[in-house]
């Protein structure tokens, strides 16, 4: 159960600055909006788990933070990328393609290819 | 690195908690109204919308937790949180929470201060670089000179012959150096002023002394090899403290002339202030002088086999002390061989025997240490019993409080906490307890090291303090951290323990009602092991004040009462023997014209000065003794009039008077216990004797014999040790050089002796007065009443009883606290069952018996188990209770007699209590 959870932490931190990083500064909701639709499932219940996981990456300083103003003129926090984020952004999508390479590779194992 | 910075980022948010919770909720309003804002969109009611993003949100409290925890640091948190926690609840009972605290500063206090004077006499090293380097000759101090070419069991002073030969053989020392084994007065006057010579402690030392312990000057420069060559130019180095007190730091100091004995030195530095000299001593030197100007001054420093010097060296680094031992007791015996024929025919048989030990020596010679460390062991001893004792008080107080607060722990546990948050939450509270106690308890100790160090090493005016200060140093501090630590764990673990054990429905169920007495035995075990303690401490400090009692009053032998004794020196003021005489006559004279005057005379040493010649005898008409014959007496040079101003009678035969001259035949007075030891059964009148080997036993003639009395402080407590007085105007002669005179030291009479009529009142002033009209440059070193010379040798003793004897009443105080708690409470929680009693009829005297039985039945068992250690602890005492029985029925009733009376008072206050409860009120209550 545990290790799902952090499997998800992960995946949703990576999400989240992936959508920063092509959608530029974000406050909460948008960023639940847009990972919900591309994710499907992942996130249309408990939302709220994304704000622990954007205040790791802030403590990590993947990410900042300010207060501003949103679209409908509310207050709102406004999340950006950093450039530590940027980096570490591109070397968790290497990665992360790296594994699920290997991973691709080893489902796609048939029997008759190490015979 | 990202972790570094994480960490970083959670202290500081942990220190804006209150922003950062502001924060979230901020944004999950904000996400809740944006999402409901789509739904709205979407079609929904504005009820609905709200509703459903709600439940998209998830569980709003466990994301906040989830935030909580990745913001701060948690163990921090929790921690900071149970220490507020326990902060408040120790403010809600204030009276606990002073009754533990000062409990517990009594406690650590007495132990710390017992420590810091431990760790100062015992472990501490000298301010010198690197003393584990330094190695000293000599299993224990030995004071001061030792004649001869033999030494009993180890050779642990030397001569300078001796330690030139060592010196310049053996190759594991970088440097090896040596100094005076004495303490040594100088009367010291700087050159061209006016003011009366004053005396101050000084030490001779070999030149490479201050290099060998590493020690820079504090200003000019130290002594060098230069400086202690024969015909050297006299230099001296001076102390820091002499500097600054005597001369307010005045740096025209260095390279100026000051007189000491008369002889002129330049004192060409000052030592650093830390630097208190080789030794822990009561009264550190002021001056440091080169061993080769000695000989202008006594002239020791030549004589091949006169022994006065003890050594230090510092070893080559890799070279093992064992090797260097080995090699220098091959030294020793080469040199013994090499004075073969100047050995006596004892020291020949002697000389397969001798040996030497090197010990460590980064402490210094250790004379105090040796002096103090019996009684440092026993007060390390007593006050570890006080600690207990104060454990186990506090332990009491706490399963009090545990059980007090059962039902909340009950009702915590019932609401899920778990038994280790609660333990924690317990042993927080002891610890912060045990910690404020600490603090406490560490000014307890400064006060209190202050105070024992005043009564044990009294300053003398002008000189330097012992070089102890009551100051916390870090291993004091530590000391103290760890012992209150230690305590807090250790009466803090066993309620908590008890606490996370309860059972939370059976608590519940049964709070108030219950007649289980649950968790009593463990308070009851303690109040027993209490009282047993404070048993044994009040017979030690019973004993120990029974033994200071009689060492007190015993029959001295000679008279204390309107007698002063004058303490000077005429070496101090450069006077040489011919006109020794005259001088003491014309003292004696100007002293006795005092008006109140009844009687003068001047000795050596008198009697408890703390100070003795001593020698072997060798008898006339007897066997010469053997090398393992005790042939020891002590004796003392006096003039005429000497036996009625001290106020010991001569027994028979005449006593010592003017017509005993320089030209006169030599004659003694001899005590009892010589003629008892020497000649047995004979009648000594007119015998002879002497104390210089073979051929010298016809030295003196026996005149007359005197009471015992004691003059030797060593033997206080024993029989009196042989003693024999000389003439002060006639001087010994060595029997294989008429003309070398065998002890001249002892023709410098040190104390005037002076017998006041009863009702007249001489003051200090008036002795000074007439002494310097003497001579002005004479300097009086001490005036002092003979009962309080007398008293200053029980200093000692006096300190360890009285401390032991505060002990044992705080131990007593503590232990009745800790009776009356346990009676208290156990009567308190019978009231229920006291009131139905009452209410059938039986009397107020039945249930005060029924409370303090139980009360008693402690205080028995406290004795039961305290008898035999009481014993146990006599016997620990032996040899420092000077002949007092340890078993001693009278101190063991009396300390029996407190504890049952302090446990009567104890018991008897709640029993009274009980008995008034009216029986109505306590059933309504319930």
């Amino acid at each position: 159960m545990k290790d799902k959870k952090d499997v998800l932490q992960g995946t949703l931190a990576l999400m989240a600055l992936k959508t920063l990083d092509v959608l530029g500064p974000l406050h909460g909701y948008a960023i639940a909006r847009r990972i919900e639709q591309i994710s499907g499932d992942l996130l249309s219940v408990n939302q709220g788990t994304l704000y622990p996981v954007l205040l790791k990456l802030e403590q990590e300083g993947s990410i900042a933070s300010e207060w501003g103003a949103s679209e409908n003129n509310r207050k709102a926090r406004f999340y950006r990328l950093t450039r530590a984020g940027r980096k570490h952004l591109s070397v968790e999508t290497r990665d992360w393609e790296e594994t699920s390479a290997i991973i691709g590779r080893f489902f796609a194992l048939k029997a008759t290819d190490l015979k | 690195m990202r972790a570094l910075r994480r960490i970083l980022k959670r202290l500081r948010s942990w220190a804006t908690t209150q922003q950062d919770e502001e924060r979230l909720l901020a944004e999950i309003e904000e996400h809740l109204a944006l999402q409901t804002e789509d739904n709205i969109r979407c079609g929904m009611s504005l009820a609905d919308a709200r509703r459903q993003a709600v439940l998209k949100f998830g569980a709003q409290d466990a994301v906040k937790e989830s935030y909580r925890h990745q913001r701060g640091i948690p163990f921090l948190e929790t921690l900071v949180r149970d220490i507020r926690y326990s902060l408040r609840r120790l403010r809600m009972t204030p009276a606990f929470t002073v009754t533990t605290i000062l409990t517990l500063a009594l406690g650590i206090g007495a132990s710390t201060s017992i420590f810091t004077m431990t760790y100062a006499v015992l472990m501490k090293s000298l301010a010198v670089a690197s003393p584990g380097e330094l190695y000293r000759l000599g299993k224990e101090a030995r004071c001061c000179y030792w004649g001869g070419y033999a030494q009993d069991k180890e050779f642990s002073l030397v001569s300078y012959d001796l330690y030139k030969h060592f010196r310049d053989n053996t190759s594991g020392f970088a440097e090896l150096a040596a100094f005076q084994a004495s303490e040594e007065l100088f009367g010291v006057r700087r050159a061209g002023a006016t003011k009366e010579a004053h005396s101050y402690p000084g030490e001779f030392v070999s030149g490479n002394y201050f290099k060998m312990f590493g020690i820079e000057p504090y200003t000019g420069r130290s002594l060098t090899p230069q400086d202690d060559q024969p015909g050297a130019t006299p230099v001296a180095v001076m102390s820091y403290r002499l500097w600054q007190q005597a001369y307010g730091s005045d740096p025209s100091v260095i390279n100026s002339v000051f007189n000491l004995n008369d002889r002129p030195f330049i004192v060409v530095g000052i030592t650093p202030p830390s630097f208190f000299g080789d030794s822990l001593r009561t009264t550190p030197p002021d001056f440091f002088l080169p061993l080769n100007t000695e000989p202008a001054m006594e002239g020791d420093l030549y004589k091949i086999d006169n022994h006065w010097l003890d050594l230090i060296g510092r070893i080559r680094p890799g070279v093992k002390p064992a090797s260097i031992e080995a090699q220098m007791r091959v030294e020793l015996k080469q040199w013994l061989r090499s004075h073969w024929d100047d050995m006596s025919a004892t020291e020949r048989a002697k000389f397969p025997e001798q040996t030497l030990f090197l010990m460590p020596g980064g402490a210094g010679i250790t004379s105090i240490r040796d002096q103090y460390e019996h009684w440092l062991h026993i007060l390390i001893m007593v006050s570890a019993f006080v600690l207990l004792i104060v454990c186990a008080n506090v332990a009491n107080l706490m399963l009090v409080r545990g059980m007090e607060r059962r039902r909340l722990t009950s009702l915590s546990m019932a609401l899920g906490a778990r038994a280790s948050r609660l333990v924690a939450e317990a042993v927080t509270e002891s610890i912060l307890l045990s910690l404020i106690g600490g603090a406490v308890g560490l000014a307890v100790a400064f006060a209190a090291t202050r105070l024992i160090l005043h009564f044990a090493f009294p300053t003398v005016n002008g000189m330097a303090a012992v070089p102890i200060s009551a100051s916390p140093s870090i291993p004091v501090l530590l000391f103290a951290f760890i012992t209150s630590t230690l305590t807090g764990l250790l009466f803090g673990i066993a309620p908590a323990w008890m606490a996370s054990r309860a059972d939370p429905l059976e608590s519940l169920r049964g709070a108030n009602r219950s007649t289980a007495r649950f968790g009593l035995m463990p308070r009851k075990l303690l109040v027993v092991l209490q009282a047993a303690l404070s048993l044994v401490l009040l017979s030690v400090s019973g004993l120990l004040i029974a033994a200071l009692h009689s060492l007190e009053n015993e029959d001295f032998g000679f008279g204390q009462d309107h007698r002063i004794v004058v303490s000077l020196n005429p070496r101090l003021a450069g006077y040489n023997f011919p006109q020794l005489t005259r001088l003491y006559q014309r003292l004696k004279d100007s002293i006795s014209s005092i008006p109140g005057v009844s009687a003068v005379a001047l000795c050596t040493y008198s009697p408890l000065s703390g100070k003795n010649w001593a020698g072997g005898m060798w008898i006339d008409g007897h066997p010469a003794p053997g090398p393992e014959d005790d042939n020891l007496a002590f004796w003392d040079r006096v003039t005429a009039g000497y036996f009625p101003a001290v106020g010991q009678p001569i027994l028979k035969g005449r006593t010592i008077s003017g017509q005993d001259t320089a030209t006169s035949p030599h004659v003694a007075v001899i005590n009892q216990a010589f003629a008892k030891k020497f000649f047995h059964n004979e009648d000594p009148i007119g015998k002879h004797f002497g104390q210089h080997g073979l051929g010298s036993e016809r030295e003196y003639e026996v005149i007359g014999i005197a009471a015992d009395a004691r003059y030797v402080s060593r033997d206080i407590g024993m029989s009196v040790t042989p003693f024999f007085f000389l003439p002060e105007a006639q001087h010994d002669f060595l029997p294989k050089d008429a003309a070398v005179d065998a002890n001249p030291g002892s023709h410098f009479l040190h104390d005037i002796v002076i017998v006041s009529r009863p009702g007249s009142n001489l003051s200090s002033a008036q002795l000074r007065e007439a002494i310097a009209s003497v001579d002005p440059d004479l300097p009086v070193i001490s005036i002092r009443p003979m009962n309080e010379q007398v008293a200053a040798q029980f200093t000692q003793q006096r300190l360890i009883a009285r401390l032991t004897s505060l002990l044992g009443v705080l131990s007593l105080l503590l232990a009745s606290i800790g009776l009356y708690g346990v009676t208290a409470y156990n009567a308190a929680r019978r009231a229920g069952e006291i009131s139905v009693r009452v209410a059938l009829g039986a009397h107020r005297s039945h249930i005060v018996r029924l409370v303090l039985r139980g009360g008693f039945i402690l205080v028995f068992w406290g004795l039961f188990i305290g008898l035999p250690l009481t014993f146990a602890a006599g016997r620990f005492l032996g040899s420092q209770l000077y002949g007092v029985n340890p078993y001693n029925p009278a101190v063991t009733l009396s300390a029996v007699a407190m504890l049952a009376l302090s446990g009567l008072a104890a018991s008897l206050i709640p029993a009274l209590r009980a008995s008034l409860t009216s029986p109505l009120e306590v059933l309504r209550v319930e």
